[in-house]
């Protein structure tokens, strides 16, 4: 005989959700075969009469009461993971009843070591996290954690500190808070608000992170984890995102910028040595008038930019193309973090200003190269700290910015007033000029000496 | 958000009934799940001093019983007793009053043939009188209002359907109905009558259920008022839903 369910009882919001009839249909206690449609009132539950089917249906239901039920409460959220979001109501839900004694080492259904195995074996460690959230304290929590451990042991400690957090989170928060459907001020239900989206929050940030292996990146990950503090290193670039809503204007062109270049014919022997050095003996000089190449700003921190040097290098270099980097620190791909100041003889009618970390260095530099025409030159304006995308610096990102300097002759310039002199001399950035861009310079110097 | 603001968006019906009855529509039809109010409302909502009259239907009515039938009163004495169709026609002072007709999907044959002439418009309707021949009117305030359990309309025979021009469903208990019942067993007893009928929790049983826990536990009083089956999952509802 099938078991009874009446959501139709599950009263009680205070968000305008009206009450009305739902539909019933037949699920089961696998995973994922459960499911509440609060926009449609579809609960798909399984109707056993079992002790694991009550505790599954109690869990939809619950979502029912308390999970939102418009996308707008949802909308303010760009900045999570709509995964981590999924994963931590999950929690929300699952402690929640958990307190009115449903017995929740019930939830499990014998996939979840398979699962954690699959996802350690992808190298999911974003996947691994949420999907901790979604088993903890059920009794899928320890066949779950068995299976990461047979295949990433080392994610362990990582998965720990968070497991600890969120509990501590939600524990933090009695029964009517952690349920509370009442609108915030930002339009959202205040138990979502406090619990889940916060813990949403540190899970999308833990899931940028680097899984940390050393005893040093555990205590940086943990004091992550803990309110206010910083972000724990990712190891890797932000994605680039540019700003879409720069206006550009026609700039008056200049006479752009002479300079000379070797030459194998000409009146003056301006390069003697290349006689010895060069293949083509190119030992004349030629003028050439230049009035192109990339310059890349790195506006992170205190390197602001003013409109006097932008205007002096496109005086000198008027088909440059310009850009400006930035990243803030954590963002989920909503902040602009590249912007173009010039591009090829139009110019921004305004200069934005940085969002405080660099965190896409070696993407915007890539990003150049691919937009190089032929040989001209790139002038990467840095003070040569190299971060990821938590502004963390970072040895490994740091070398690969030092290599496509080196590979591609990239020039170093420490202000953008230097850019217009970097663009028009033939030379790069020379060693005993390296010393002065920090651990950049000291990464160039190292990989020099192999 | 407080009750009152709650019961602006679930008492729509409720209201839609009162509006009606307010702009002067002497023909109402109320449909829905069991258990709502809708008979209350009938007899009581928008009546006078005068009580109104009430017309259970059963497939055995007859017409007898809506008009009048013949009475012994005596040794070969009868006397014609008017049924309450024709004392809600009269009401007061022949003003008119309220008939309520229940059931209304159950009745057939013979009494529904004399229900439509009952409910007829005031135009139409009449009726003579068989001990003094006198034609009777319904009078200018006469309201009939009938109730049905149906959730489709087309049960209905539509004849008598035509009769009615408003139909109202109500699907929930009036606010007013939930007064005496505890704070936490309200907002549930407000929506138990919107599910199917299988799922489907009646305020009486709420009411019920209520006074049994006092004397009896949660669980004791449950398993009386809902039955085995569903005492565990309406538990669990009540428990979930008083969460915060």
């Amino acid at each position: 005989m099938r078991a009874l369910v009446h959501p139709e009882l599950v009263t009680g919001r205070e968000d305008g959700f009206v009450s009305a009839a739902w539909t019933v249909k037949p699920g089961s206690t696998r995973r994922g075969e459960a499911s509440c449609n609060l926009t449609e009132r579809i609960l798909e539950i399984p109707l056993g009469n079992d002790a694991t089917s009550r505790v599954v249906r109690a869990h939809e239901l619950m979502h029912a009461r308390v999970s939102p039920h418009v996308i707008e409460h949802y909308g303010a959220l760009d900045d999570v993971s709509p995964r981590a979001l999924e994963c931590a109501e999950e929690l929300r839900i699952n402690t929640l009843i958990a307190r009115l004694d449903f017995d929740v080492t019930l939830l499990h259904d014998g996939s979840e070591k398979n699962g954690a195995r699959r996802v350690a074996e992808s190298g999911d460690w974003s996947e691994a996290l949420c999907f901790l959230m979604a088993v903890l304290s059920t009794g899928g929590e320890k066949e779950y954690l068995a299976g990461i451990r047979q295949v990433e042991p080392s994610w362990m400690s990582g998965l720990r500190a968070v497991r600890k957090r969120a509990l501590a989170l939600m524990n933090a928060l009695a029964s009517p808070t952690l349920a509370a459907t009442r609108l915030n001020d930002e339009q959202l239900p205040s138990g979502y608000a406090n619990a889940t989206i916060v813990l949403a929050r540190l899970l999308t940030q833990s899931m940028n992170a680097r899984p940390p292996t050393t005893p040093e990146e555990l205590r940086s990950f943990r004091r992550s984890l803990e309110p206010g503090g910083r972000r724990a290193p990712t190891g890797k670039f932000a994605p680039l995102r540019f700003d879409e809503n720069v206006t550009m204007s026609l700039r008056p062109r200049g006479e752009g910028l002479r300079r000379a270049r070797p030459s194998t014919t000409g009146s003056t022997m301006r390069y003697p040595s290349r006689l010895l050095s060069d293949e083509r003996k190119r030992a004349f000089a030629r003028r050439s008038t230049f009035h192109g190449g990339i310059v890349i700003v790195d506006q992170s921190g205190s390197m602001d930019i003013d409109e006097a040097s932008l205007s002096m290098l496109l005086r000198r270099a008027p088909d440059a193309l310009v850009v400006g980097y930035s990243h803030r620190p954590g963002d989920n791909g909503l902040t602009p973090n590249v912007w173009i100041m010039a591009d090829r003889g139009s110019v921004a009618t305004t200069i934005r200003s940085g969002n405080i970390g660099n965190g896409v260095d070696g993407a915007v530099l890539a990003w150049a190269l691919r937009r190089r025409r032929n040989t001209e030159p790139i002038v990467w304006v840095t003070d040569g700290q190299v971060t990821d995308s938590h502004d963390h610096p970072d040895d490994g990102l740091t070398l690969q910015c030092a290599e496509l300097v080196r590979r591609h002759r990239i020039r170093l310039v420490k202000e953008l007033g230097g850019a217009g002199r970097a663009l028009s001399y033939s030379r790069t950035t020379s060693r005993s000029q390296w010393r002065e861009f920090g651990r950049l310079g000291r990464k160039l110097l190292e990989t020099q000496a192999f | 958000m407080t009750l009152i603001e709650r019961t602006d968006d679930v008492n729509s019906c409720w209201r839609d009934l009162a509006d009606v009855l307010k702009s002067g529509i002497s023909r109402v039809l109320l449909y829905g799940p069991s258990g709502t109010g809708k008979t209350y409302a009938a007899l009581h909502h928008g009546v006078g001093s005068v009580p109104a009259e009430r017309l259970v239907c059963t497939e055995d009515l007859t017409s007898g019983e809506i008009t009048g039938t013949w009475m012994p009163v005596g040794e070969n004495r009868w006397e014609w007793r008017e049924g309450p169709a024709i004392r809600a026609w009269r009401g007061s002072g022949g003003v008119g009053g309220r008939l309520v007709v229940d059931e209304v999907d159950r009745a057939s044959g013979d009494a529904l043939s004399t229900l439509l002439a009952m409910t007829d418009s005031p135009e139409s309707a009449r009726w003579r009188n068989p001990e003094t021949s006198e034609w009777v009117r319904p009078g200018p305030q006469f309201s009939v209002v009938m109730t049905t359990n149906v959730d489709d309309l087309e049960d209905i025979a539509p004849s008598l359907r035509d009769r009615f021009p408003v139909a109202i469903c109500i699907d929930r208990p009036h606010c007013s109905a939930l007064a005496s019942l505890s704070d936490d067993l309200r907002a549930p007893a407000l929506a138990g009558s919107l599910g199917p009928a299988s799922r489907r929790v009646s305020l009486r049983s709420f009411y019920a259920f209520d006074q049994l826990r006092r004397h009896l536990g949660t669980s004791r009083a449950a398993q009386l008022v809902f039955g085995e089956d569903a005492a565990l999952s309406v538990l669990d509802a009540l428990a979930i839903a008083a969460i915060a």
